[in-house]
C-alpha cells in the first residue's frame, strides 16, 4: 500500500475551459448569422437603391414603367398591382383546396390514408419552380390559348393557377398542423353531446384552429408574392395594369419577375440600376410584413397553448359585443364579395349568385345534419382529389415528356448547338456543385445556430430574436438573396459571375431550413442523458459532441438532405451571379458554371424550336428526379429513424 | 315511465386496442335511477368500459368491439346504429373537465344549438335550467358571457356536467370525474351526483373506493379488464364475495 495522500482536485476552472469558451463564441457567432444575413440584405438593397431616379411617390404611384425608353419612366405601380393580383387569383383556389385538404388529413383520412397522403402534399413543395413554370409555360398556357380563345395564353389566369398550385403545400401543412393542434378532450366533449362529427368540425375544431390557419394562409400568401420563376415564364411579363383591372386574361408582370428579367442586362450604376433595387426593396417590405404578421399570429398560439386555461384577463370587450361585431363584419364580407363580383360579371350573374345562396341555405335547413355532414365530408374529399390529380398530370407530364430525351448520352454529354442537341452533363454536375457547395456552407452554420439556441441559452429574448431572424430570412423571397449576391458578391468585392457566389448565396438560403431541423432534432434528445453526462464530470462541450450529437445526427442529416434538394432547385438566386448557358465545366470556384435549372429556364424561354423544348422537358425530369430523390431519401431517414428510437 | 329492471346491460362484451384485449367478456346490467360506480385498479378497464356505453370509443382508431351493449332493448354496436344519436340519450363527464374556448352560455348552448335549437328564449330557459341542476348557477349567474376557461376545475366540471345535462340525456356517464379536482370541489360534485340520480342514472368510474361507498347505490369491481364481482354497494364493500375483490377493497393491492 502506497502511502500517498489522496490529492483533493483544485475546484477551479482548468485550461480546457479556455477551449470550452472558444467553441462557445464559435457558436454564437454562428447563431448570430442569421441576423447578420438579414441586415447585410437590407442595408446593401437600400444601399444600392440610393439615388432612386425618381421621387418616391412617382415610384410607388407611377403608371408606367419603361426604364429604357429615350424618357424613361419607373412607376411601380403596375408591378405592385401584378403582384398582388396575380397573388389574390391563386390564393382563390388555393385556399379551399388547401384548408379542405388538411381537414381531410387531420380528421377523416384513416391512419393508413393519411401516412400516404401527407408525403405527397409534401413532395408538392418539393418540385422546382422552373419545373413548374415548364409545365405552366407548355401545357396550361396552351389550355387557356385554345380553351378561351384568347391572343396568349401566358396570362394572369395561368400564373395564378400555377401559383395556386405552389402555395397549396404551405398552406395544407401549416393548416393541418394547427388542426392537429386541437385537443382532442374539446372533440370528445362535443361528440358527447351529440353532435356529428361535422358539426364538431365545423363549432369546435375550426374556431379553436381559426388562427393558425390564417397564419398558414397569410404564409402562402408570402410563397406566392416571393416567387419568380413560375410567374415569369408564364405571365407574359407585361408592364400593365389589367384593363378593365379584372380582366384575368390580361398579360402581367410581377416585382419579382420584373427583377428577374431585367437585373442580369441593367448598367451598373445606372437609374434603371437604382430602380430595380427599389423594386426590390418594395418586394422585401412585402414579404417582411407578411412574415412578421405569421409569426406574430403563431407565437400568440404557443403562448396559448402554453398558458391553457390559466387565463383570467378580461377581455376589453363583451363577449355579446364581439359576437355582433363578428357577425357585422361577415355581413360586411359578403357584401364586399358581392359588389366585388358585381363589378367583374354584372348584374345578372350576381343575382343568380344571391339566388342560389338563399335556395342553399334553404336546402340546407330541411336537411339532417347527417345528410349535411355527408355533403360536407365529399366537398372536402372531392377537394384533396383535386389536389392529388394536379399532381398526377403534373407529374406524369413531366415523366413521359422528359423520357423522350432521356438516354445514358443525354446524361454525359455537354449539349451542342444552343442546347437543342447533346446532353445535359455540365448542368448537372453544375447544380451538384453549387448545392454541395452551398450545403458545406451551411451546414457547419445552420448546426452550430441550434446547438447554440437549445444547449447554450435559456430560452428568452437572445433565441427568440434570432429564431425571428430565422423565420423571416426563410420568407425573404428567393430573387431577394439573387439581387444581394449580385450587389455584395458580384459588385461590391468584385468576384464577377462565379461559382462560389453562387454557394455562398444558395447557402445563405438554406441555413433557416438546417437551423431549424438541427433546433428539432437536438430538442428531441432527453434532458436525463445530458445530466447523465454532465454527472460524470464532462464538459458541456464534450456532452454535446459525445452524447448529444450523436442521437441528433439523423435529424440533422435530414435538414441538410432537405436543404441540397432545396438549392438544388432554386434558379432565381443564381442565375445573374453564378450561372452561364456554357457548355464547358468549370475548373475553379472563380468561374462561373452551368445549372439544371437554368438550362431548362433558357430552352423553355429563349431557344427557339421544337427540339429545344424536347431537351427542356428531359432537363426537367432529371432535375425533379434529382430534387424529389433528395426529399425521398429524407423522408426514408426520417421515418426510419422515428421509428428506431423511442426514448 | 315504466320502471325497468335494466337500462344498460352488456353481454359478452370484449375489445381490443389494436392486438391489445382490454375487456374480456363483460356481463352487466345497470339499473334506471341509479348510481353504478365502476371501480379497480389502474389499467383494468373501466374507462375503456364506460366509454362503451356511448361508443366515444369510435373515436380512438384501431379499436375494435365484439359483443352487445344495450340500452333498454336496443343494441347501440348493432348494424345501423348511429353514435350521434346515442350520444343525445347518454351524455358523458370526463377525467379532465373539457369546457369549450367559449362562453360560459356557448358551452352550455352548444349542445341544444347542435340538435337544431335556436330559439334564443328557450336556449336561456335550457341554459339557466342545466346550470342550477349542476348547481353551479349562483356561482356564474352574473357572467354567462364570460370565458368558461377563466372557472375554476371545479366549477368548469360542474359546468362539463351542465353541458351534457342540456341535451336532457336518460343516462350520465362519469369518467373519474374528480380526480383533477380538490378535496371541497369533490364533496360538492359528489352532493350533486346526489342530485342527480333523482331524474337520471349515473354510472361513475371511480379509483377511489371510499368515493364509490359515499355515492354509489351498485358497485362494479373490474381486474384485467375482466368483470370480477357486481352488486349492491354495501353488500361489495361489507361482504364480498371474491377473494380478489376483498383484496382490493382491504387495500391489500390496487
Amino acid at each position: 500500500m502506497s502511502n500517498k495522500k489522496y490529492q483533493l482536485p483544485h475546484f477551479t476552472f482548468s485550461k480546457k475551459y479556455f477551449k470550452e469558451n472558444i467553441i462557445k463564441i464559435l457558436l454564437l457567432f454562428a447563431a448570430a448569422t442569421c441576423i447578420i444575413i438579414i441586415f447585410s440584405i437590407l442595408f446593401f438593397l437600400v444601399k444600392e437603391t440610393y439615388p432612386l431616379p425618381t421621387d418616391i411617390w412617382s415610384f410607388l404611384s407611377g403608371e408606367r414603367w419603361r426604364p429604357t425608353s429615350a424618357n424613361p419612366q419607373f412607376g411601380t405601380l403596375p408591378l405592385i398591382a401584378g403582384t398582388l393580383l396575380v397573388t389574390l387569383g391563386a390564393m382563390l383556389f388555393a385556399v379551399p383546396l388547401s384548408i379542405g385538404s388538411a381537414i381531410f388529413i387531420s380528421e377523416i383520412a384513416s391512419p393508413r390514408v393519411r401516412a400516404f397522403i401527407k408525403p405527397i402534399i409534401e413532395l408538392l413543395a418539393g418540385i422546382p419552380s422552373v419545373v413548374y413554370g415548364f409545365f405552366g409555360l407548355i401545357i396550361l398556357v396552351d389550355w387557356i390559348y385554345k380553351g378561351f380563345g384568347v391572343p396568349t395564353g401566358e396570362t394572369w389566369l395561368a400564373g395564378s393557377i400555377i401559383l395556386g398550385i405552389m402555395a397549396i403545400p404551405t398552406i395544407t401543412s401549416v393548416a393541418e398542423d394547427a388542426i392537429n393542434a386541437v385537443p382532442r378532450h374539446y372533440k370528445e366533449g362535443s361528440l358527447a353531446v351529440g353532435a356529428t362529427k361535422w358539426q364538431t368540425i365545423r363549432k369546435v375544431v375550426l374556431p379553436s384552429a381559426l388562427s393558425g390557419i390564417t397564419a398558414a394562409i397569410i404564409l402562402g400568401i408570402g410563397r406566392a408574392v416571393g416567387e419568380t420563376m413560375a410567374v415569369m415564364m408564364i405571365c407574359g411579363n407585361s408592364p400593365i395594369i389589367p384593363n378593365p383591372i379584372w380582366n384575368v386574361f390580361s398579360p402581367i408582370r410581377t416585382l419579382t419577375s420584373n427583377l428577374g428579367i431585367e437585373i442580369g442586362e441593367v448598367p451598373f450604376g445606372s437609374g434603371h440600376y437604382h430602380a430595380l433595387f427599389g423594386v426590390a426593396v418594395v418586394l422585401l417590405i412585402i414579404t417582411l410584413v407578411i412574415n412578421i404578421s405569421a409569426v406574430y399570429i403563431l407565437g400568440k398560439i404557443k403562448e396559448k397553448q402554453m398558458a391553457l386555461g390559466k387565463k383570467k384577463k378580461k377581455d376589453w370587450i363583451s363577449a355579446d359585443l364581439s359576437y355582433k361585431i363578428k357577425k357585422y363584419i361577415k355581413h360586411a364580407l359578403i357584401g364586399f364579395f358581392l359588389i366585388f363580383v358585381y363589378l367583374i360579371a354584372g348584374l345578372l350573374l350576381t343575382a343568380v349568385i344571391v339566388l342560389l345562396a338563399i335556395i342553399l341555405s334553404f336546402v340546407f335547413k330541411k336537411l339532417s345534419e347527417k345528410n349535411i355532414q355527408k355533403i360536407s365530408f365529399s366537398i372536402i374529399t372531392i377537394s384533396i382529389i383535386v389536389v392529388l390529380c394536379i399532381l398526377a398530370l403534373l407529374l406524369g407530364y413531366i415523366l413521359t415528356n422528359g423520357m423522350n430525351s432521356m438516354s445514358w448520352e443525354f446524361l454525359t454529354t455537354p449539349h451542342t448547338s444552343l442546347g437543342r442537341k447533346g446532353g445535359i452533363v455540365t448542368a448537372l454536375l453544375g447544380t451538384l456543385y453549387l448545392a454541395l457547395g452551398a450545403i458545406a456552407i451551411a451546414l457547419p452554420i445552420g448546426v452550430g445556430a441550434a446547438i447554440y439556441l437549445v444547449e447554450y441559452t435559456r430560452e428568452g429574448k437572445i433565441t427568440k430574436i434570432i429564431r425571428s431572424a430565422a423565420d423571416l430570412l426563410n420568407g425573404t423571397p428567393s430573387i431577394v438573396f439573387g439581387l444581394f449576391g449580385f450587389a455584395f458578391l458580384v459588385l461590391f468585392l468584385g468576384w464577377g459571375k462565379v461559382l462560389i457566389a453562387g454557394q455562398i448565396t444558395l447557402a445563405f438560403m438554406i441555413i433557416p431550413t438546417i437551423l431549424r431541423t438541427s433546433e428539432e432534432a437536438l430538442k428531441s434528445v432527453p434532458q436525463s442523458i445530458r445530466e447523465g453526462s454532465l454527472a460524470v464530470g464532462a464538459t458541456r462541450w464534450q456532452t454535446i459532441r459525445r452524447v448529444v450529437l450523436p442521437p441528433a445526427s439523423p435529424g440533422i442529416i435530414t435538414g441538410a438532405i432537405l436543404g441540397i434538394g432545396r438549392a438544388a432547385g432554386e434558379t432565381a438566386p443564381i442565375m445573374f451571379i453564378a450561372v452561364t448557358f456554357s457548355a464547358i465545366e468549370p475548373s475553379s470556384f472563380w468561374e462561373p458554371v452551368n445549372a439544371l435549372s437554368y438550362h431548362i429556364l433558357v430552352l423553355a424561354t429563349e431557344i427557339p424550336g421544337q427540339e429545344a423544348k424536347i431537351a427542356a422537358g428531359g432537363a426537367a425530369l432529371v432535375l425533379l428526379l434529382l430534387v424529389i430523390g433528395f426529399y425521398i431519401v429524407a423522408i426514408l431517414i426520417r421515418n426510419y429513424y422515428s421509428k428506431k428510437m423511442k426514448w | 315511465m315504466v320502471k325497468e329492471e335494466h337500462i344498460i346491460k352488456t353481454k359478452d362484451l370484449n375489445l381490443w386496442y389494436g392486438t391489445n384485449h382490454a375487456i374480456l367478456d363483460v356481463n352487466l346490467n345497470m339499473k334506471p335511477n341509479k348510481v353504478t360506480a365502476l371501480i379497480g385498479p389502474s389499467g383494468c378497464g373501466k374507462s375503456t368500459l364506460i366509454r362503451c356505453f356511448n361508443r366515444m370509443n369510435d373515436v380512438i382508431p384501431e379499436c375494435k368491439v365484439k359483443g352487445q351493449v344495450y340500452y333498454h332493448d336496443k343494441d347501440i354496436y348493432g348494424p345501423g346504429v348511429d353514435a350521434v344519436e346515442i350520444r343525445k340519450k347518454i351524455g358523458m363527464v370526463f377525467q379532465k373537465p373539457n369546457p369549450f374556448p367559449k362562453s360560459i352560455y356557448e358551452n352550455i348552448a352548444y349542445g341544444p344549438r347542435v340538435q337544431g335549437i335556436n330559439n334564443k328564449k328557450k336556449l336561456d330557459e335550457i341554459v339557466e335550467k342545466s346550470i342550477k341542476d349542476a348547481a353551479l348557477w349562483d356561482e356564474v349567474k352574473d357572467r354567462l358571457n364570460d370565458s368558461a376557461m377563466g372557472l375554476s376545475g371545479g366549477q368548469q366540471q360542474r359546468l362539463c356536467i351542465a353541458r351534457s345535462l342540456a341535451i336532457k340525456p336518460e343516462i350520465i356517464l362519469m369518467d373519474e370525474p374528480c380526480s383533477s379536482l380538490d378535496p371541497i370541489a369533490t364533496a360538492k360534485i359528489e352532493d350533486l351526483i346526489g342530485e342527480l340520480k333523482k331524474n337520471y342514472t349515473v354510472i361513475i368510474v371511480t379509483h377511489n373506493m371510499q368515493q364509490a361507498a359515499r355515492v354509489s347505490d351498485y358497485t362494479a369491481y373490474m381486474y384485467l379488464g375482466k368483470m370480477i364481482e357486481y352488486g349492491e354497494t354495501a353488500q361489495i364493500f361489507e361482504n364480498p364475495k371474491e377473494e380478489l375483490t376483498e383484496n382490493y377493497i382491504t387495500g391489500r393491492f390496487g
